[in-house]
C-alpha cells in the first residue's frame, strides 16, 4: 500500500502532509503531557521491531501464500494511539528513505493511509471500547477475554486497511494519474485489501494474544483501575455504538451519493455555493481534497497554487504532445547518456570517486 | 568513595529479598571485583549504587547519599558500562554517542567533541570516531562502549561483565584498558581470571549477602568457598 | 539471500555510500533536502501527457550521479519496490485512453501510452532523487536538518534511536527465522501455530532491552531532551548549490527544452 511520488499531484501530497503533520504534532503534544520519559526508548525499540517483523513471511494455512504484519494496530495496542502513530511514522520514514518503499513527497499520504487509520481509528473505535467492555472482566471466562483481543485486532485491521485502501484510491484518482474510473478502481482495491486485512488481523491477534498471556501489563487498557472497571459496558453496548457510528457515516455518505451523479463529488469538493471550493483555491475541474485538515491546508495550497494549475492544464487533451517534442526528448536522453559516459571517462582518468556509473 | 550501610532490597514486599544487609566500603582509587553466581545480587548492587533501584539502608557516593535529588551528582561521578554494548550505545555514530553524556551535563558541542577526541586518542580508537555503531565488530563495540563512558570523565567506573563474549585478543585489550584507568573501579564478572588481572580486592556475594570480602589472592584461591557459592577456581589456580 | 539479509545489506550499502566525500557529500543536508524536495515537487507537477516536458528533468539525477560518484546500478535495484505499484496503477491507461495523439510513420501513438510512459518516468525520477539524497547524506545530518526546519525533537530523536536499532532487530529476527527453518525444513514461512510466539517473544524481550537502554540514557544525564547535532550553518557553497539548482530546475520545468531541441531537427 506504499504509494510512490509519481501517483500523486503536488497539491494532494501537500494536503496529506499537512493532515499527517497535524496529527503528528497533536500526538507529540499529548505524549509530552504524559511525561513518561521512558516511553521514547520503548517506542524506538517497538518500531525497529515492527520494521523487522514486517520482513517475516507468515505462511497462510491451506493457500501456500504468505502474509505480513501491518503494525499500526499492533503498536497502538502496545503503546497507545499517539506513541503508536509516531512509531509508525518513523517506520514509514525509514522504509521510504532507505528502501525506496513509498516516495518522499508521498510520505504524508502514506502516513495517513497506513499509520493514522491503524493507530487512531483502530484504537479509539475498536481496541479501547472492546478492552473496556465486560468481555475483558477478570471474573469472566479466560476464553472470552482471548476472544475479545482477537476480535479487536481482526476487526481493527480489516476496517483500517479498508479505509487505507479507499484513501489510496481517492488520492490517486484526485491526482488525475490513472484512467481507471473511480468505481472500478475501488472494486479492484477494496476486496484485495479485505483479504490482506484479514490475514494481518490474524497475525496481529496471534501476537497480542501471546503478549496477553505472557505479560498482560504490556497491553493498553487491559489492566484497568478500579474506577474504570466499574464503568465496563457490555459488548452489546460497544457494538451498538460502533454500529451507530457506521450507520451514521454510511448514511451521510450515501446521502451525498444519492444526489447522483455528483453526490460523491459534492462530498469531495464541497458546495460551490457555500464558497467551500473557492476557499480551497480550486474549482471543480481542478480537483482538490476535503479532509479534516483541508482548511489548514488551504493557506499553503494558495501559496503553491501555481503548481496544481500546471498539473491540470488542458486536463482533457494530450494536445501538448507533438512529434518534435518526442524527437527532442530523445535528444535530451542522448545528452544525458553523454554526461554519464563523460563522467565515467573523467573519473577513470583522475582515479577519483569510488563507483562505476 | 563508596559506602554501603545495611542495604537491603526486594522487588515487592511479599517477595524474598534480593539483597539483605549488605555493607562495605570502597576507597578512592581501589579496584574491586564483585563476584557471585547468577542471581546472587551483583547487578542489583550496581543498580542501587546508581539510583536505578531504591532499597533500604544507606548508600553514600563521594560524601553524598544516593537519593532522588543527588542522582545527577552520583551519575556524573560514576560511569557505568553495561554488559550489552548495544544497549549502551543508542546514537547512530560513535562520536555522537560519546558526546551525548557531556552535552547532557551542559558542555557545548566543541568541548564535548574535544572530550571525545581526548578519550579516543588516549585509547587509540581514533579510527572509530565517525563509524556507525551498528557496523562495529563485537570487540570494537565493547571498546567504544567503554569510551562513551570515559568521555564523561567519571571518578568511578562500574563495569558489568566487560569481557563477556570477547575473543582472547579483544579480552586482553579490554583488560589492559581497564588497568590503564586510574579511577575507582567496581567490576562484576564470572571471568575470574580477568578479575585476578584487574582487581586486588574481591567482594563475593552469595544469595543476597556478602560471603567474603578481602584480597583477591586469598578468596580466589579458596576452592571450597568458591564452590560453595557455585563458582570455580580461576583457570590459573586450578592445576597447582 | 533472504529478505531480511537483503535489507540489512542494503542498509549497510547506503551507510557506506553516505560516508563518501565527494563535493555533493560535503554540501549541507538542509541544502540537499531543499533541492530534492523541489525537484520531486516539480516532477510531480508535470501534466500526465507532458512527456517531452518531463524528459529534460533527467539532467538532475544524471549530473548528481556523476558528481557524487554513486553507482547508478544500485539505484535501479530499488526500483523493484516502486515500479510494480506504479505499473499496477498506470498499466490500464494505454487500454482505456486510446485516442491517438499523433502518428509516427503511420503507427498511432495514443494518449494512454504517453501518460503511462510519463508515469513511469516520474516514478523513476522521484526515486532517484530521494536515493541520491540518502546516499550522499548521513542520517544524523538529515536529522539535524529536520530539527532546523522545526520537526518536533521527539520525532527526530525517535528516528535516530529507531535507525540505531533497526539492523539490530533485523539481525535478531534473522537468527530466529534461521533457527526456525533449521527445525522446520521445507516450510516457506512461519507456520500459523507459531505466529504469536515468534514475534511475541521478541516483543517481550525488546521491552526489556528498551528498559536497559533507558537506564543507559539516564546514567548519562538524559532528562527528556536530546542534545541534537548543530552543524555549522550552510556557508557560501551550500547557498550556491541551492540557488544554482533551483534556477536550473525551474528553467527545466518552465522551458520546454525537448520541443525546442526537436524544433531544430524537424
Amino acid at each position: 500500500m506504499h504509494m510512490a511520488d509519481a501517483l500523486l499531484a503536488p497539491a494532494v501530497a501537500a494536503t496529506m502532509y499537512v493532515a499527517s503533520g497535524t496529527a503528528a504534532v497533536i500526538s507529540v503534544k499529548e505524549l509530552k503531557k504524559d511525561d513518561n520519559a521512558d516511553k521514547l526508548p520503548t517506542m524506538a525499540v517497538a518500531s525497529a521491531l515492527v520494521f523487522a517483523g514486517q520482513m517475516i513471511n507468515y505462511t497462510i494455512p491451506g493457500t501456500g501464500s504468505s502474509g505480513h504484519m501491518c503494525g499500526g494496530m499492533l503498536l497502538s495496542a502496545l503503546l497507545g494511539p499517539h506513541a503508536g502513530f509516531l512509531s509508525m511514522i518513523v517506520v514509514l520514514t525509514i522504509q521510504c528513505l532507505f528502501f525506496a518503499d513509498g516516495g518522499l513527497m508521498a510520505l504524508g499520504a502514506n502516513i495517513w493511509n497506513m499509520a493514522f487509520y491503524g493507530c487512531f481509528v483502530g484504537y479509539y473505535l475498536f481496541w479501547r471500547p472492546i478492552m473496556r467492555s465486560r468481555l475483558m472482566d477478570k471474573s469472566g471466562d479466560r476464553n472470552t477475554r482471548r476472544f475479545a483481543i482477537a476480535l479487536a485486532s481482526i476487526l481493527g485491521c480489516i476496517v483500517t486497511l479498508q479505509m487505507g485502501a479507499f484513501s489510496v484510491v481517492l488520492e490517486t484518482t484526485i491526482s488525475g494519474i490513472t484512467e481507471l474510473p473511480f468505481t472500478a478502481f475501488c472494486a479492484l482495491m477494496q476486496p484485495i485489501h479485505l483479504a490482506i486485512g484479514l490475514v494481518e488481523g490474524l497475525i496481529t491477534s496471534a501476537v497480542l494474544l501471546y503478549v496477553y498471556e505472557a505479560r498482560p501489563k504490556m497491553l493498553m487498557d487491559v489492566e484497568l483501575t478500579p474506577a474504570e472497571k466499574g464503568s465496563r459496558r457490555s459488548l452489546g453496548g460497544v457494538i451498538v455504538t460502533i454500529a451507530l457510528l457506521a450507520v451514521l457515516t454510511g448514511g451521510v455518505l450515501s446521502h451525498f451519493a444519492s444526489e447522483s451523479p455528483d453526490g460523491l463529488e459534492w462530498a469531495l469538493f464541497g458546495n460551490e455555493e457555500a464558497g467551500y471550493s473557492a476557499n480551497m483555491g480550486l474549482n471543480e475541474e481542478h480537483y482538490g481534497v476535503s479532509s479534516s485538515a483541508a482548511d489548514t491546508a488551504s493557506g499553503i495550497q494558495e501559496k503553491t497554487s501555481f503548481l496544481p494549475d500546471y498539473a491540470f492544464k488542458d486536463s482533457d487533451s494530450a494536445a501538448g504532445t507533438t512529434v518534435s517534442g518526442l524527437a527532442g526528448s530523445l535528444m535530451v536522453a542522448a545528452a544525458a547518456a553523454a554526461i554519464c559516459v563523460a563522467g565515467h571517462f573523467f573519473r577513470r582518468k583522475t582515479g577519483e570517486g569510488h563507483g562505476t556509473a | 568513595m563508596i559506602t554501603f550501610e545495611n542495604v537491603s532490597f526486594s522487588y515487592g514486599s511479599a517477595e524474598k529479598p534480593v539483597l539483605s544487609n549488605i555493607s562495605f566500603y570502597i576507597g578512592r582509587g581501589e579496584s574491586v571485583g564483585l563476584i557471585g553466581a547468577n542471581g546472587a545480587g551483583k547487578s542489583t548492587v550496581m543498580k542501587l549504587l546508581l539510583g536505578l533501584l531504591k532499597g533500604t539502608g544507606r548508600i553514600v557516593v563521594d560524601g553524598k547519599e544516593v537519593q532522588a535529588d543527588t542522582l545527577s551528582y552520583v551519575r556524573k561521578k560514576l560511569g557505568f558500562v553495561l554488559q550489552n554494548s548495544d544497549d549502551q550505545m543508542f546514537m547512530p555514530t560513535v562520536l555522537e554517542d560519546m558526546m551525548f553524556g557531556p552535552l547532557n551535563y551542559g558542555a557545548d558541542r566543541k568541548t564535548a567533541e574535544e572530550a571525545a577526541d581526548r578519550t579516543l586518542e588516549r585509547l587509540g580508537l581514533m579510527y572509530l570516531k565517525n563509524r556507525h555503531n551498528h557496523r562495529l565488530s563485537e570487540g570494537e563495540k565493547r571498546m567504544a562502549a567503554i569510551a562513551t563512558v570515559l568521555a564523561m570523565e567519571p571518578e568511578g567506573l562500574l563495569m558489568d561483565e566487560p569481557t563477556a563474549s570477547l575473543d582472547p585478543f579483544n579480552r586482553r585489550i579490554v583488560i589492559d584498558t581497564i588497568n590503564a584507568q586510574p579511577q575507582t573501579k567496581i567490576i562484576t564478572s564470572h571471568d575470574l581470571d580477568m578479575i585476578c588481572d584487574t582487581c586486588p580486592r574481591v567482594i563475593l556475594l552469595s544469595r543476597g549477602s556478602v560471603e567474603a570480602d578481602g584480597p583477591a589472592d586469598e578468596i580466589l584461591r579458596d576452592r571450597a568457598l568458591l564452590e560453595r557459592c557455585h563458582l570455580e577456581l580461576p583457570i590459573r589456580y586450578q592445576f597447582r | 539471500m533472504n529478505k531480511i539479509e537483503q535489507s540489512i545489506s542494503e542498509l549497510y550499502e547506503i551507510d557506506d555510500l553516505a560516508a563518501g566525500n565527494s563535493m555533493i557529500h560535503r554540501r549541507s543536508a538542509l541544502a540537499k533536502l531543499a533541492v530534492t524536495v523541489l525537484y520531486i515537487i516539480l516532477v510531480m507537477s508535470f501534466h500526465k501527457y507532458d512527456l517531452p516536458g518531463l524528459v529534460p528533468m533527467v539532467f538532475y539525477p544524471v549530473i548528481l550521479f556523476q558528481l557524487s560518484g554513486i553507482p547508478v546500478s544500485l539505484c535501479f535495484k530499488k526500483l523493484r519496490y516502486v515500479l510494480p505499484v506504479v505499473c499496477a496503477v498506470g498499466i490500464v491507461n494505454p487500454f482505456l485512453d486510446r485516442s491517438p495523439v499523433l502518428y509516427l510513420g503511420g503507427v498511432p501513438v495514443t494518449g494512454g501510452m504517453i501518460s503511462f510512459l510519463t508515469l513511469l518516468l516520474k516514478g523513476i525520477f522521484c526515486l532517484q532523487a530521494s536515493f541520491l539524497l540518502i546516499s550522499t547524506t548521513r542520517i544524523e545530518e538529515i536529522c539535524a536538518a529536520l530539527r532546523k526546519i522545526r520537526v518536533p525533537s521527539m520525532l527526530v530523536t525517535l528516528l535516530l534511536l529507531t535507525y540505531r536499532y533497526v539492523t539490530l532487530m533485523a539481525q535478531e529476527v534473522l537468527v530466529m527465522t534461521q533457527a526456525y527453518s533449521l527445525r522446520a525444513p521445507g516450510q516457506k514461512g512461519i507456520h500459523y501455530s507459531a505466529w504469536g510466539s515468534f514475534l511475541g517473544q521478541l516483543l517481550i524481550r525488546s521491552r526489556d532491552r528498551a528498559q536497559q537502554l533507558y537506564s543507559a540514557m539516564l546514567l548519562r544525564g538524559y532528562r527528556g531532551e536530546f542534545p541534537h547535532a548543530q552543524r555549522a550553518a550552510g556557508g557560501f557553497p551550500d547557498m550556491a548549490y541551492t540557488l544554482v539548482w533551483t534556477a536550473f530546475l525551474l528553467f527545466l520545468r518552465f522551458v520546454d527544452l525537448s520541443t525546442l531541441a526537436g524544433g531544430l531537427l524537424i
